[in-house]
């Protein structure tokens, strides 16, 4: 009691516990791997592979006590950062300074042995969880509760049924008694009572002050869970601040990519450059995400230099809602670079055209790239989206600004309602909305 | 990178989970056998049998006891052998297990090592009554040579262990040629003949001489020199292919002996750990 009063005294409460920096994870993908002394020696400097970042220069830090979630979608590196954090992976580039023990729950019952038994399973875990004998034994009583595995103690784990496993695994994680804890999906697996066991678990931890992060996919739970939110798109961090705002950008992420909103306000993270804001504005410099058709528009972009920089071309793609590129315009191409510029130094470009659309969802893609235009330098995580309304008396794609008349014969004035005005056609099946309108 | 001494604390933590690995290659091993142990000592006393009868009738040499001769070393041979062959697929085998928590890796080869120390121990039980009956009680005057001998001979094995348990993980048939680099390791070590007679017809014979070089930078010579001295006995006079021995001399007075392989073991354990830290940084993204 003492000694953790002592202890508690010596290790500061509040300050960063988990510190990433730059933090770079690069796998390799091999084509055709040569897994050999022997086909090594034949094929010596033959093995071909494609790297891959797992995670690309992500910088946070989470303070004792805080509960964090990292969320983003299948692929984006959250289980990798965790398993960085675990010392699974040793970090590739940057560096990770971790001040407590950590436990992880990245996969419950790794390492039970199938012919050991239920009781020899739950000393051989704890010793790989980092538990001694000692400790294992005093809490033994309340291991075997939890996983209600009274009556199989003396059995081979290999009989057990796989949800009795992930209990038991569970319930010799839990007992680490950490200071921080890494939590990967182990939330989505057993039955529904034992979740809402495992939720209480945790919730208990946190009340302890003890710091969390979790990765899942189950968002409700982490709403309830944790108070802050790291979002991660392709290995970047692309939002980190209050959960509810984080789940709610995720949710626009993946759930319904047409409604995506403004993004103005999301940082996103690029080596030498960064682009802190975009902001799409319409002919009046509003801030617009509905046009008419033909209008003239302005994409906003303030970027930010990390290093000098002699020059770069700033530019926007404008795309269909396929994402396909329909448009793209360089300071470069028009014969301007954009600096030199000094690390920290800001800039505001503004990107003009004139939105020969017509009635649809689009977006605009700001971009910072090298003065030639062909290497990417910094992008936002998703594009700022925008809608046409229906007008211009056509459908299709492009506002090629038709007119039509009648040279010969009679002609009648129509009043414009709606089972006369151009409904966009193809697009009719998908966005049944715009064309009611 | 953690420094030689953080690395040696943290496996110094670690000391529990090297416990809890080690009983359990011991349980599993035994789990479903009635006669457990005694297994063990089956696979040594079947090589014997071969051994005596080849090198004691079929192409005799005049060595007394050869059963004696042979078993005074070859029960280590077998412990460096059989941890070798268990720990070369530790790390890959347990894939799993590396991707999933963390904690020194060196614990697996090493667990392999410290469970076939186990039955070594187990099995000198058996052996050294033996040794005694036909050698003379004077040769327990060398059981505290023999025990330095084996914290020796384990470092060495847990050098080499890491060596091989990491080499496979970029090299997957390393697996595959174990057992033919055992196989000429074996007779590349003066187990069944004794190196005594080598070196007799080194200078007549060319190919003898590269030999002899052979046994000379082999670790393993020097261990068996250092078993097979405690145990059985030290060279008296050699003619031909009769070799005489004295049993029971102090093997305190060959320091040189003890010099060689100290520094063997800690070389070999040194390089072993420094290659498998390297190699552990990307386990778990190459297993």
């Amino acid at each position: 009691m003492v000694l953790d009063q002592l202890r508690s005294l010596i290790r500061p409460k509040d300050g960063p516990v988990v510190v990433v920096d730059g933090l770079t994870e690069t796998f390799r993908l091999y084509h055709e791997r040569p897994t050999g002394l022997k086909e090594r020696l034949y094929r010596f400097r033959r093995s071909s592979w494609t790297e891959f970042d797992a995670l690309r220069d992500v910088t946070l830090s989470v303070d004792h006590g805080e509960s964090v979630a990292i969320i983003g979608p299948n692929g984006s590196g959250k289980s990798t950062l965790l398993k960085v954090l675990a010392r699974i992976l040793e970090p590739d580039r940057g560096h990770v300074e971790i001040h407590g023990r950590v436990a992880s729950l990245l996969e419950l019952g790794a390492g039970f042995h199938g012919d050991l038994t239920g009781r020899e399973n739950i000393y051989l875990n704890g010793a790989i969880l980092g538990l001694s004998k000692a400790r294992v034994r005093e809490r033994f009583q309340e291991i075997v509760e939890f996983a209600g595995i009274d009556h199989l103690l003396d059995t081979p784990v290999r009989t057990y049924s796989s949800g009795l496993y992930v209990r038991l695994g569970f319930a010799i994680a839990v007992i680490v008694e950490p200071d921080i804890l890494l939590v990967d999906e182990v939330l989505s697996v057993g039955d529904a009572a034992f979740q809402r066991r495992s939720l209480r678990r945790m919730q208990q931890f946190k009340e302890e002050g003890k710091t969390l992060l979790i990765v899942s996919h189950d968002l409700d739970s982490v709403v309830e869970l944790c108070d802050r939110a790291v979002v991660l798109d392709a290995g970047r961090v692309v939002f980190d601040g209050p959960i509810k705002e984080g789940v709610d950008l995720y949710r626009r992420m993946s759930v319904d990519p047409r409604d995506r909103a403004r993004l103005a306000a999301v940082p996103s993270i690029g080596s030498r450059v960064r682009i802190e804001e975009a902001t799409l504005l319409d002919g009046m410099g509003r801030v617009a995400d509905e046009i008419d058709p033909s209008a003239p528009m302005r994409i906003r972009i303030r970027l930010v230099a990390n290093e000098y920089l002699e020059a770069c071309s700033v530019g926007a793609t404008v795309q269909d809602a396929d994402g396909v590129d329909l448009y793209e315009v360089h300071t470069g191409w028009q014969g301007v670079g954009v600096g030199p510029l000094v690390p920290g130094q800001a800039v505001v470009v503004d990107v003009r055209f004139v939105a020969h659309l017509l009635a649809g969802h689009y977006a605009v893609a700001p971009v910072v790239t090298d003065p030639g235009g062909r290497q990417q330098w910094a992008s936002l995580p998703m594009p700022l989206e925008f809608r046409v309304r229906p007008g211009g008396g056509a459908t299709g794609l492009v506002d090629l600004q038709g007119s039509t008349s009648v040279t010969e014969g009679p002609a009648v004035p129509l009043r414009g309602d709606s089972t006369t005005g151009p409904i966009p056609i193809i697009r009719l099946a998908e966005d049944p909305d715009a064309a009611r309108e | 990178m953690r420094t030689l001494q953080e690395r040696l604390a943290e496996l110094w933590r670690a000391r529990e989970l090297l416990a809890q690995f080690t009983r359990k290659e011991l349980k599993v091993r035994y789990k479903n056998s009635a006669l457990g142990f005694l297994w063990s000592l089956l696979s040594p006393a079947l090589m014997t049998v071969v051994f005596t009868v080849i090198f004691g009738f079929v192409f005799p040499f005049e060595i007394e006891d050869y059963a004696a001769f042979f078993l005074s070393v070859y029960l280590m041979w077998q412990f460096f052998q059989n941890s070798i062959f268990g720990s070369i697929n530790s790390i890959v085998g347990n894939g799993d297990l590396i991707r999933k928590v963390w904690f020194p890796r060196e614990v697996l080869p090493l667990s392999h090592v410290l469970a076939q120390l186990i039955h070594f121990l187990l099995g000198l039980l058996v052996i050294v009554p033996y040794l005694v009956v036909t050698r003379g009680w004077d040769l327990l005057a060398n059981l505290p040579a023999v025990a330095v001998g084996i914290v020796l001979l384990t470092i060495f094995t847990a050098g080499v262990a890491m060596i091989f348990a990491s080499a496979n993980v970029p090299f997957r048939d390393l697996q595959e040629l174990v057992n033919v680099i055992f196989l000429v390791w074996f007779y590349a070590t003066p187990i069944v003949y004794p190196a005594a007679m080598v070196a007799a017809k080194r200078d007549d014979i060319t190919a003898v001489e590269t030999f002899g070089w052979v046994l000379d930078v082999n670790p393993m010579t020097w261990f068996v020199r250092l078993f097979r001295e405690s145990f059985y006995g030290t060279v008296a006079s050699i003619d031909g292919s009769s070799v005489r021995f004295d049993s029971g001399d102090p093997i305190w007075s060959l320091p040189e002996v003890f010099g060689v392989c100290a520094a063997f073991a800690i070389v070999t354990f040194l390089v072993g750990y420094r290659l498998f830290n390297r190699l552990a940084l990307t386990f778990a993204k190459e297993v």
